[in-house]
C-alpha cells in the first residue's frame, strides 16, 4: 500500500486459512499445503539462510521424536531459554507436537529466576541457547531434581563438555532420527493425541510485586485467538514479518510465531537485539508489529538526521509531514481525499517521505502495529502522516495478546480501538476498569487458584487492571493502570501515563516514571535517550565523559527541564511536574529496573531510588 | 613503582573539550572530553580502533579536529601547526617509534632538540637521557635503524625528552616489546615523571601495565569515553577486570567463553 486513503483496501480475512484445532495440528496441516515454500529466515555469519515449511517440519519432527525417545511424556513441561531465533520456534513446535507444555524463559533472566520458573512449571527438559544460558541452568541444576536434560542449541565453545545431563540440539535430532526409524509414527501419534482442551503454553507475567505468575493457555484458546487475529492483522503468504521481540512474551509468540504459522507469512529473525535497526532495513517488513519503544527509537533517529540536514530539506520535510497529516485527518474522519491533495502527497513522498520510510525500513510496509505498552498519540499521528496506518492494539498475557484494535482506515490516535470481533469488552460500572470476556481469555494462573479467582469473576469477565473510557463509536481509551493512579496529598487524581507518554515523545527522553502518590506535588524520574542527548551535548559543546557526567551536565538538565516545561503547559497547575531526576546509570535488559520490553518498572524504580525521590520533596 | 610522586596540581595542563576527529567520513573519536593535570600520568585505555592514537594525533596537531577545542597550559592549541605545538612544550612519542633510521642515535636525539636554542640545556638533557638509557650512549654513533625494537622505543622517548617538554604524549610504548622490556620502559616512564615532573598522557592496550603506572585513567570505546576514574578505582571495576585485565570467574563449568555485557559503572 502506498498511501493512507487506500487503507480501506486492507480487509480482514475471516476464512479459516489452515484447518486444525490445536497448534501442532495447524502446523502440520500448514506443512502439507505449503511444503516447499519458504517460511523462516535467519541471518547467520552475515548471510540470510532460509528454511522451507518442509525443512522446518523435518527439524520439528526430529526434535519432537528426540524428546519422546528421551522419555518426554504427554502433558509434561519443557522450557526454552533463548533469544528469539529459528530454533526457538522449532523447539516450541516440537514440544507441542510431542504433546507437551511449552514454557518460555527470558534470556535476560538471572539464574535464580530460571530456577523459580523451572520449578514452578515443573520443567523436565530445558532448551538453552548457548554456553552463557547453559551456565545459568547449570548453576541451579542441583535445586531442580525434576529437570532431566538440558539441550544446548549452539554448542560453540562447548565441545569439551562432558556432562550426562547436557546434550546438543544436533544430538537430540540424531536421537530423534533413529527413533523415527523404528517408530515412524511416533510424532504423528503424539500430535493426534493432543486435545483442544489440553494445556499448551505457559507465559509468565513479569510480576512487579512478588514472584511472576504462569498464565496457562489451552490449545483451543490459542487456536481461537490466532484465527481471530486475522480480523486485526491482515497478512498472508506473501508478507514479510520480522521476528525480534522475545518469544516468551505473548505479543511475538501470538502475532509473530503462531499467527505467522497460521497465515503463512514469512518470519525473518534478527541477528541479535542490538542489530534491530540494520535488520529492519534489510528485511523491510510488509506487516510490522513492534512495541512503542521501537517506534520511539525510529522516530528519534529520523529527528536526529533531520537536524543534521540543510534548511531546504527541513522545510521540505515540514511541508510533507503537513500534507500527510491533513490526509490522515481526512481518512480517519472517513472523508474523501481530493486529487489535488493526493498529488501533493505524491510530491511529498518523492521529496522526503519515501526517504524517511527507507531510513527506518518501513518502505514496503502496508500496515504497522503497536502494542504491549502505552504509546503517545502524537507518535501514532506521525506514522499516519508518513502515509502508513498504525494500529494500536491493546491486550495482555491473560487475553492471549491483542484484544482490541481499530481497522486501518478508522484509527483514532490515542485510542486502543474497539473490542476485537472475537471478544467482548466493557467497563466495570463501579470502577471504570476494563473487563474482557471471550474464548481468548486464559485458563488461569498455574498453581494459583486464588489469584485466578481474583482475576476472572464468576461471569467469566477478566479484570484487566486497566482503567479506561469508551466513546460513542465503541473505541476504548486507556486512562491508566488501576494501581498506578496517583492521588496527591491535595486529593487530586492523576493518571501518570498521560504525562509520561507526552514526555516520552521527546527524542531526549526514553522513559519516565511520574511519582506523587500522597505527596504535595508531582515529580518524575527520567531515563534519557543516550544517543540523542549525547548528540545534543556535542552540538552544544557541553563537556562530558561518561553517562553519569552527561546526566549531571547543567545544559542537559536545562534541556530536560525545557522538555518538561513543554509537557507541563498542557496540564493544569496541580497536574504539573515540579521536579525531575535523571537516572545516572545506563540500564540494560539485564537490569532489574527494566521490563523485557525495556520499560521502567514503576514500583521498583520508585523504591530503588527512594532517596533521590525524597530529595525532590525537600 | 618508584620514589614519591610529585605533587599533582588541580590545574589541568591539557584539556580536551568535545573533540571530534574523523578520517574522511569515518568518525574516529566522537566527542572526547578529558583533562590531564600537571605532574600526573594519565592513561587512555582502549582496544584496537577505539580512537586512542587519533586523540594523541589530534592533540599534537597532526590531525585537525572537526569539532571541539584543545587547551594546553591555558592556551588554545586547537588545529595549530605541530611544530608550534612542540615549541609550547608538548612532545609526541608516536606509535611504532618512528625513529630516523639512517641518522645516528646522537643525531636522532638532536632532532628532538631542533626547536631549542639553549645549547647548554640541550647538552644537559642529552646527558640526562643517556643516564636513563645507558645503552643509547653506547650506541650513540650507530644508525638508529640498527637498534632493536626496545632500544628504538628508548630512543623515541629520549628524542621527545630532548625538547624539554612539559607534557609527553606516549603512544603505546609496549608495542612489539617483550614483557621484560615493557616493564623496563614503564619503569623509566614513571621515573621521568617523578624526577623531572613531566606530565605524561599515555595510551596503551596493555591495561595492566598502564593502570599500574598511571594516576588517572580514561576508558575509550568506539571513540567515546565510557569510564574515568583514578587508576586505583578503575582496577576494582568489574568491567575493567573482565575486559581489560582478563580476570574473570570461571563459572560453573570451570571455563567460561562468553562475555558479560559491559555496563561501565
Amino acid at each position: 500500500m502506498s498511501a493512507l486513503w487506500q487503507a480501506k483496501e486492507i480487509i480482514p480475512n475471516r476464512d479459516i486459512v489452515v484447518p486444525g484445532e490445536t497448534i501442532p495440528a495447524i502446523f502440520w496441516n500448514a506443512v502439507k499445503t505449503r511444503g516447499p515454500k519458504i517460511w523462516l529466515r535467519q541471518k547467520h555469519l552475515g548471510l540470510w539462510r532460509s528454511w522451507t515449511w518442509n525443512q522446518t517440519a523435518d527439524a520439528v519432527r526430529e526434535i519432537a521424536a528426540g524428546l519422546v525417545s528421551l522419555g518426554f511424556e504427554k502433558g509434561e513441561c519443557a522450557a526454552i531459554l533463548s533469544n528469539t531465533t529459528v530454533e526457538w520456534v522449532w523447539a516450541d513446535l516440537a514440544i507441542l507436537s510431542a504433546g507437551g507444555v511449552s514454557n518460555g524463559i527470558y534470556p535476560t533472566d538471572a539464574p535464580n529466576q530460571v530456577q523459580y520458573l523451572c520449578e514452578d512449571s515443573q520443567t523436565r527438559y530445558l532448551f538453552v541457547e548457548n554456553d552463557e544460558q547453559l551456565d545459568k541452568a547449570l548453576e541451579v541444576r542441583d535445586q531442580l531434581p525434576g529437570l532431566r536434560k538440558i539441550i544446548v542449541i549452539d554448542m560453540e565453545g562447548l565441545h569439551k563438555l562432558q556432562d550426562p545431563g547436557v546434550l546438543s540440539l544436533d544430538s537430540l535430532r540424531e536421537l530423534g532420527r533413529s527413533h523415527l526409524q523404528t517408530h515412524p509414527q511416533a510424532v504423528e501419534a503424539r500430535t493426534q493425541s493432543v486435545k483442544p482442551e489440553d494445556l499448551a503454553i505457559l507465559v509468565y507475567t513479569s510480576g512487579t510485586t512478588g514472584k511472576s505468575k504462569g498464565a496457562m493457555h489451552l490449545h483451543q484458546g490459542l487456536v481461537y485467538t490466532v484465527r481471530g487475529y486475522s480480523n486485526l492483522i491482515q497478512q498472508d503468504e506473501t508478507d514479510e514479518r520480522m521476528c525480534f521481540l522475545p518469544l516468551c512474551h505473548i505479543a511475538e509468540r501470538m502475532s509473530g510465531e503462531y499467527h505467522g504459522m497460521y497465515t503463512g507469512a514469512k518470519l525473518n529473525f534478527v541477528e541479535n537485539p542490538e542489530t534491530i535497526p540494520e535488520n529492519v532495513r534489510e528485511i523491510a517488513p510488509t506487516v510490522f508489529v513492534a512495541v512503542p519503544r521501537v517506534w520511539e527509537k525510529f522516530y528519534s533517529g529520523v529527528m536526529i538526521s533531520l537536524k543534521e540536514s540543510g534548511a531546504i530539506q527541513q522545510l521540505a520535510y515540514a511541508w510533507s509531514i503537513c500534507v500527510g497529516q491533513r490526509i490522515a485527518d481526512l481518512v480517519m474522519a472517513q472523508q474523501p481525499v481530493n486529487n489535488w491533495l493526493k498529488l501533493q502527497f505524491h510530491i511529498a513522498r518523492l521529496l522526503t517521505l519515501n526517504n524517511v520510510r527507507k531510513l527506518i525500513g518501513i518502505h514496503r510496509a502496508r500496515i504497522l502495529f503497536t502494542g504491549a505498552a502505552p504509546i503517545s498519540a502524537d507518535l501514532v499521528r506521525w506514522y499516519l502522516a508518513l502515509g502508513l496506518p498504525m494500529v494500536e492494539v491493546w491486550g495482555m498475557t491473560e487475553t492471549c495478546g491483542g484484544s482490541s484494535g481499530a481497522q486501518p482506515n478508522r484509527i483514532k490516535p490515542g485510542s486502543i480501538g474497539p473490542a476485537a470481533e472475537y471478544n467482548e469488552m466493557m467497563l466495570d460500572p463501579a470502577t471504570g476498569e476494563i473487563l474482557v470476556r471471550g474464548k481468548n481469555v486464559f485458563a488461569g494462573y498455574l498453581n494459583l487458584p486464588e489469584k485466578t479467582a481474583e482475576t476472572i469473576d464468576k461471569d467469566g469477565w477478566l479484570h484487566t487492571g486497566d482503567i479506561g473510557k469508551v466513546d460513542g463509536d465503541g473505541y476504548f481509551f486507556i486512562t491508566d493502570r488501576m494501581k498506578d493512579i496517583i492521588i496527591t496529598a491535595g486529593g487530586k487524581n492523576i493518571t501518570p501515563s498521560e504525562l509520561e507518554n507526552d514526555l516520552k515523545f521527546s527524542p531526549y527522553i526514553t522513559d519516565a516514571v511520574v511519582i506523587g502518590d500522597k505527596r504535595p506535588y508531582l515529580v518524575v524520574i527520567i531515563m534519557i535517550d543516550q544517543e540523542n542527548v549525547e548528540k545534543f551535548a556535542q552540538d552544544a559543546d557541553v563537556p562530558f565523559s561518561n553517562y553519569a557526567s552527561l546526566t549531571k551536565a547543567p545544559e542537559v538538565q536545562a534541556l530536560i527541564q525545557g522538555e518538561l516545561d513543554r509537557v507541563n503547559k498542557k496540564f493544569a497547575r496541580v497536574e504539573q511536574i515540579k521536579k525531575f531526576f535523571l537516572l545516572d546509570t545506563q540500564l540494560s535488559a539485564e537490569d532489574e529496573e527494566l521490563t523485557p520490553t525495556m520499560k521502567l518498572k514503576r514500583k521498583l524504580v520508585e523504591k530503588k531510588y527512594a532517596s533521590q525521590v525524597d530529595a525532590m520533596y525537600r | 613503582m618508584s620514589t614519591i610522586p610529585p605533587a599533582i596540581s588541580d590545574m589541568p595542563v591539557l584539556k580536551l573539550l568535545n573533540v571530534e576527529s574523523s578520517y574522511g567520513p569515518i568518525k574516529a573519536i566522537r566527542g572526547v572530553s578529558l583533562q590531564v593535570r600537571r605532574g600526573e600520568i594519565a592513561t587512555v585505555l582502549g582496544s584496537n580502533g577505539a580512537g586512542k592514537t587519533t586523540i594523541l594525533k589530534t592533540i599534537s596537531g597532526i590531525i585537525d579536529p572537526r569539532k571541539g577545542s584543545i587547551e594546553f597550559k591555558g592556551e588554545a592549541i586547537t588545529a595549530k601547526d605541530p611544530a608550534f605545538i612542540v615549541q609550547q612544550g608538548l612532545s609526541h612519542v608516536p606509535e611504532g617509534r618512528e625513529v630516523f633510521p639512517l641518522l645516528s642515535v646522537h643525531d636522532n636525539l638532536l632532532m628532538g632538540a631542533y626547536t631549542r636554542s639553549d645549547r647548554d640545556g640541550v647538552a644537559r638533557d642529552m646527558e640526562t637521557v643517556y643516564g636513563y638509557f645507558p645503552i643509547l650512549k653506547e650506541r650513540a654513533t650507530q644508525d638508529a635503524g640498527l637498534l632493536s625494537g626496545g632500544q628504538q622505543q628508548m630512543l623515541s622517548i629520549s628524542r621527545a625528552l630532548m625538547a624539554n617538554p612539559d607534557l609527553i604524549l606516549l603512544d603505546e610504548p609496549s608495542l612489539g616489546l617483550s614483557p621484560k622490556l615493557t616493564k623496563e620502559i614503564f619503569e623509566i616512564v614513571v621515573r621521568i615523571n617523578r624526577e623531572r615532573g613531566t606530565t605524561i598522557l599515555l595510551v596503551e592496550q596493555n591495561a595492566n601495565m598502564a593502570l599500574n603506572a598511571s594516576d588517572y585513567g580514561y576508558v575509550l570505546e568506539n571513540g567515546r569515553i565510557v569510564m574515568e576514574d583514578t587508576c586505583a578505582h578503575l582496577r576494582e571495576k568489574d568491567d575493567i577486570k573482565e575486559f581489560y585485565l582478563g580476570l574473570k570467574e570461571d563459572g560453573v563449568r570451570g571455563e567460561r567463553r562468553w562475555k558479560k555485557k559491559k555496563t561501565w559503572r
